[in-house]
């Protein structure tokens, strides 16, 4: 058994595969109808007055975090875990009836909660908390999912031949763990129709409404505490697990240093949870909770930029596969952005600088500078490492990856710029004066300025996705091409140097 | 140099040309504010920092070439090196760290900040250098401050021009409408225009005196046009036969008695951003984070292009 | 010690475990145990005022508008007095927000009226030019859902003590009390009560006309609660 190679099963990481890319699909347009909403308003009525209820901005805009989120990322993660995890851990999913049902449970159970989310956020019910939107029933829902995936990662880990485990297991663990315990105390809420009784009444009211357990100022703290570390465990954790598999993979490279992980993996750990109160900057917490996220997102960096540094070094003296591949190409610009987002994050979090960024579009580039450049980036490199692999086939077209690689950059640069002057421009402006000491601008005057950078902002997203509909146009032609790889291949992809 | 160094150099100057142009060019401006230029600064320096870091590794990639001893494991062909952590990182890690903890301990509650605190001393220089310089300034540069004023708080409502967009608030570039005065005539008025409650009476106690009968429709239509065509026209006789007493011949108002209704004045302006006003149109809100000079400056304003 | 914890998976997990919750138990529970007191002037959601509060989610006024003034001198110009934790408590949801995309709204019953809600909401654009707001024009039609509102204060009244039916303290020094119903009839009326005078300060007669129908339209509830905003 031992000297015959193992049959990996990929029959799961190839269901998420197909939701990465439509869910991205989806997400991604809606994120550039949304874009060009507030460039022109018109666009909200974009299927018609009849329909405006439902295309308009603040309708949609949830739609597009929870779609680009939940569906596209955690697609992403879920399917390089059925793909990476096998390898490391050297052994097959066919090995195990057991991890095949769950593997699939998981992915069917997935597709009916991405399938209520949609019905759920088009038709107004949220509970107004970013990225936390679900009302109860579809909470429970999550978690049942989230068990099964956590049940799968222990199932596979449980009967593993590889002793050791790989950093990129470390953060798969991390990623299940972190999402778990922050998504159940986030969404501590009574439904109300449980609470109705005193009024003689039974069920008075839509049976999916729910009351947050905490309010104001402590729902706030628990909301960011969330917010920030699902960013943690969402677009950080799970993608440097990623890059730690897929940039060494690809490229033949040893990873720089194992100890620069392991103190970057566990400084992440660490530091991350503290964070949070970055975003409650001047709000009405306490000071020293302002201040404790301050003083950790400055930490941040390091541990943040240890990974990043650690991939860049593992490419030591490998400048010919940056150079020749676009898929290594798209891994290095991802941990590029990565650093520049994890040193932006952290100089945002300044408080003085905080007074000015926050609540303005400077935030929206730091997003997208982090979710375009270094999330979509290394999934995108990802499935391109995996489909090869999984399929059995040469990558359909290296020229159309390089051309992607290069219409998907100009997009996020774009798109990040053009934030960051809106941005910085419109906090100065509410902050204005005129020379008698008056507000220098009604609020309207802040927004007409934005147009500009709207518009641009628009296109850049639209590149992106134009790059992105290029992906998912490859890869199709890739899975649907005549087999011609009857073995695996070892290192480089088959396009490689 | 190495031209990706270069690179990086105009890259960087890119940046800070297109800043500067951005927020020279923003009216908001730096404005010797302190957190607008260190939002800038940290702009400026998120971008150089990560350029030449990026750059230093890229170098490496170039040149440089991979060497160490490898862990004994091996995971699906991936090896790991056991090179130590680069210096530079490890310094700067424990450097923040120790920063961190210093400041925890020591630098934050010796400083003994509070944003409270910060927010009263702010408000407190900020108005000491507004007051002393506006205190005492009249006649136009009032109302270049009513104006400046105008156009950050009430346009919204009455429209930039003042015109109060198609209805939707007072048209403040006349004192009053035919349909407005019409409205009082039937329904009264209460809206503390004199400072204090002094309604004004609905049809029902406006007595023509030229007539000695309770004042009729078409007197109310003739007599809302002239008032509304300032003071002229037809109507005189009603208005002097059932206004007059109150408001004045001229209509211009009796202290204490009845505002003036032909035409605006600071006082009856104040008065209203004091009290709020509802009528035929709508409610006008009350302004009550707006100082007396402030009020006066606008009321300046409206009178001015009212007249 | 950690090349020992890479070869078992579940104490490997466990101190991932330990070192991620540290943080919440440290930053987050003792803020529970001061729990935020309403400050003097804040009174609970009427019925109606939660039901545009729900109306105001659904539609995620919140990507948009925020509801905290920071203490800044350009903020309080703006919007009036800077936050204060106590005039949340009765927020389940906090609606902080997190973009500015249009105003804070935190205080904005103070400086914009019911008619000019009403407007504003049919067609921002034309009270406002170049206002980048979409139009919520279906608000006049479709109806508020009364009866989860009256759910919810029943459960937060039940769960949280929020105190309906009792005096509240008032800036003024007076006290108010904000009615509960004991039936969902009652509450039915109690809310077309305080909408009827909403809809006396509209123009719209669709509107005008539900309401005296004892129909209650999103948008009265919605204006119910932007002017409970003070
Ligand atoms: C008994 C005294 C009295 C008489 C008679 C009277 N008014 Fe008035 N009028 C007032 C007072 C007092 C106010 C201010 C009411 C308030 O504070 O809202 C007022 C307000 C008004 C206003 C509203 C001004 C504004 O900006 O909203 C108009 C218009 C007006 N009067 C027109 C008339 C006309 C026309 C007549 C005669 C047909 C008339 N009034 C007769 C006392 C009077
Ligand atoms: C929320 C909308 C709104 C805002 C903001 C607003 N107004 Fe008004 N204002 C109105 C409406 C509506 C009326 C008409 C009330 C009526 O007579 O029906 C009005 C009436 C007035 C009047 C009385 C006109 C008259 O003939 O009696 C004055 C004066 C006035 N506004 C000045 C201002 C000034 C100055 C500002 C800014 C500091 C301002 N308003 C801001 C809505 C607004
Ligand atoms: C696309 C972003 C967007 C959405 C979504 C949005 N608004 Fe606005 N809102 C704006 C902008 C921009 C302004 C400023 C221009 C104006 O007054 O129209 C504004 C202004 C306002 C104002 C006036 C506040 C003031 O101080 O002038 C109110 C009230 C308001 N919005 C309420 C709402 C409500 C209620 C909803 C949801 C049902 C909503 N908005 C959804 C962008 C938005
Ligand atoms: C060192 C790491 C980081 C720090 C310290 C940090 C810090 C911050 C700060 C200060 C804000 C603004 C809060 C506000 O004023 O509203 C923010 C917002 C945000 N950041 Fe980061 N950031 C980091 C890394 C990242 C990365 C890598 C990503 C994504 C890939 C990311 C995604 C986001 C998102 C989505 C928001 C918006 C949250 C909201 O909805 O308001 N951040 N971050
Ligand atoms: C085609 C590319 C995309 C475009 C054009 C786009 C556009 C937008 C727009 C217009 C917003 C709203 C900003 C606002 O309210 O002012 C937004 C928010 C957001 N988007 Fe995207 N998006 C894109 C892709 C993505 C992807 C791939 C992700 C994540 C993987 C993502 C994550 C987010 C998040 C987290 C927010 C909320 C930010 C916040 O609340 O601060 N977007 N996006
Ligand atoms: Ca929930
Ligand atoms: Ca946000
Ligand atoms: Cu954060």
């Amino acid at each position: 058994m031992e000297n015959r190679p193992l049959e990996y099963d990929y029959t799961i990481a190839k269901m998420f595969m197909f939701t990465t890319i439509v869910l991205g699909i989806v997400g991604m347009l809606i994120g550039v109808i949304l874009a060009f909403q507030l460039a022109f308003p018109g666009v909200n009525l974009i299927l018609g007055e009849g329909l405006a209820e439902y295309t308009n901005f603040s309708r949609l805009r949830p739609l597009h975090t929870d779609a680009v989120i939940f569906g596209f990322t955690l697609s992403g993660v879920f399917a390089t875990w059925y793909y990476v995890g096998q390898r490391v851990l050297k052994v097959s999913m066919a090995e195990s009836k057991l991890l095949m049902v769950l593997g699939k449970a998981h992915f069917w159970l997935y597709l009916v909660v991405v399938a209520s989310v949609v019905v759920s956020l088009l038709a107004g019910v949220t509970t107004s908390k970013e990225y936390a939107e679900f009302e109860w029933p579809i909470d429970i829902a999550v978690v049942v999912v989230w068990v099964i995936f956590g049940m799968s990662i222990f199932g596979l880990i449980g009967i593993r031949r590889e002793k050791s485990l790989y950093i990129s297991v470390w953060y798969y663990i991390a990623t299940f763990l972190g999402i778990a315990m922050l998504y159940l105390f986030n969404n501590m809420e009574i439904p109300t129709m449980f609470a109705t009784s005193a009024a003689g009444e039974s069920g008075i009211g839509s049976w999916y409404h729910s009351v947050s357990m905490y309010s104001g100022t402590n729902d706030a703290l628990v909301q960011w505490w969330y917010g920030h570390n699902a960013v943690a465990f969402g677009f950080t954790v799970p993608i440097v697990a990623m890059i730690y598999y897929f940039l060494p993979k690809e490229s033949g490279q040893a990873i720089y240093s194992y100890k620069l992980s392991l103190l970057s993996f566990w400084g992440l750990m660490f530091v991350y949870l503290w964070a949070g109160g970055h975003h409650l900057l001047y709000s009405t917490v306490p000071d020293w909770m302002q201040t404790m996220g301050s003083i950790f997102s400055i930490i941040l960096i390091l541990p943040s930029w240890g990974s990043a540094i650690n991939m860049l070094l593992t490419m030591k003296g490998e400048w010919q596969q940056v150079a020749a591949s676009p898929l290594i190409k798209f891994m290095i610009l991802a941990s590029t952005f990565y650093m520049f987002s994890t040193l932006e994050g952290p100089i945002q979090a300044i408080k003085s600088v905080n007074a000015i960024a926050h609540f303005t579009d400077w935030i929206v580039g730091h997003v997208h500078d982090g979710v375009l450049g270094w999330v979509g980036f290394m999934i995108m490199a990802s499935l391109y490492h995996m489909a090869p692999r999984v399929f059995k086939r040469e990558i359909y077209s290296k020229s159309l990856m390089a051309t992607q690689f290069w219409i998907q950059t100009l997009g996020v640069v774009l798109y990040f710029t053009s934030m960051w002057i809106a941005g910085i421009t419109q906090g100065m402006m509410w902050r204005a004066h005129d020379e008698f000491g008056n507000l220098a601008y009604s609020f309207i005057d802040t927004v007409t300025v934005l147009h500009p950078y709207y518009a641009i902002r628009g296109v850049g997203g639209l590149l992106y996705l134009v790059g992105f509909l290029m992906f998912a146009y490859n890869i199709y032609k890739t899975m649907s091409a005549r087999e011609v790889e009857n073995h695996e291949l070892q290192n480089a992809s088959p396009m490689g140097a | 140099m190495n031209k990706l160094y270069l690179g990086g150099i105009i890259f960087t100057a890119l940046m800070l040309i297109l800043t500067y142009l951005s927020v020279g060019g923003s009216k908001g401006g730096l404005n010797d504010d302190i957190v607008n230029m260190l939002a800038i600064t940290g702009a400026v320096a998120l971008v150089i920092i990560t350029v030449f870091v990026v750059i230093k590794y890229v170098r490496q990639m170039q040149i440089d070439s991979a060497t160490g001893e490898l862990v004994d494991e091996n995971w699906d062909g991936i090896g790991e090196y056991k090179n130590s952590v680069p210096t530079g990182w490890a310094v700067m890690f424990l450097l923040t760290m120790v920063w961190g903890m210093w400041y925890w301990t020591i630098g934050y509650p010796v400083n003994a900040y509070s944003q409270i605190g910060e927010y009263n001393e702010d408000v407190t220089v900020h108005n000491a250098k507004f007051e002393a310089q506006y205190k005492d300034i009249t006649g136009d540069r009032l109302v270049e401050m009513g104006e400046s004023l105008f156009l950050a708080e009430c346009k919204v409502c009455h429209g930039i021009n003042a015109d109060g967009i198609d209805g939707k608030a007072a048209n403040l570039n006349k004192r009053i409408d035919a349909a407005s005065v019409k409205h009082v005539l039937e329904k009264g008025s209460n809206n503390k225009l004199m400072g204090m409650e002094t309604p004004m009476p609905d049809r029902s106690g406006l007595f023509n005196a030229n007539t000695g009968a309770l004042i009729t429709d078409a007197e109310i239509d003739t007599v809302s046009a002239y008032v509304a065509n300032g003071m002229s026209g037809e109507g005189a006789d009603i208005f002097a036969g059932a206004c007059s007493m109150c408001h004045g011949a001229d209509g211009k108002g009796m202290e204490f008695v009845a505002p003036n209704i032909a035409a605006y004045t600071p006082a009856l302006v104040s008065t209203v951003l004091t009290h709020g006003k509802k009528g035929s149109i709508g409610v006008m809100p009350k302004f009550e984070r707006l100082n007396d000079k402030q009020k006066e400056a606008v009321g300046a304003y409206i009178t001015n292009i009212s007249k | 010690m950690f090349h020992w914890l890479e070869k078992h998976p579940f104490f490997f997990a466990v101190g991932v475990f330990l070192v991620i919750s540290f943080a919440g138990l440290i930053e987050i529970l003792p803020s529970f145990a001061q729990a935020s007191r309403p400050v003097i002037g804040t009174a609970p959601y009427s019925t109606l005022e939660l039901a545009g509060r729900h109306v105001y989610i659904k539609n995620s006024c919140n990507a948009c508008h925020s509801q905290l003034v920071r203490p800044f001198k350009s903020e309080t110009d703006r919007y009036g007095h800077y936050s204060l934790s106590g005039e949340y408590a009765y927020d389940r949801p906090f609606l902080w927000g997190s973009k500015r995309t249009g105003p804070d709204l935190m205080r904005v019953g103070n400086y914009r009226t019911t008619d000019w809600h009403e407007n504003h909401m049919k067609d921002p654009a034309s009270v406002v030019p170049g206002s980048i707001m979409p139009a919520y024009r279906w608000m006049f039609t479709k109806k508020a859902d009364i009866d989860t509102a009256f759910a919810e204060q029943l459960t937060v009244a039940n769960y949280f003590s929020v105190p309906y039916n009792q005096p509240v303290p008032m800036k003024d020094g007076s006290t108010a009390v904000v009615k509960l119903g004991n039936s969902v009839a009652e509450a039915n009326t109690i809310a077309l009560e305080e909408a009827k005078v909403i809809a006396a300060d509209m123009k719209d007669q669709d509107v005008k006309d539900a309401v005296a129908r004892g129909e209650i339209p999103e948008i009265v509830a919605l204006i119910a609660y932007l002017n409970s905003l003070k």
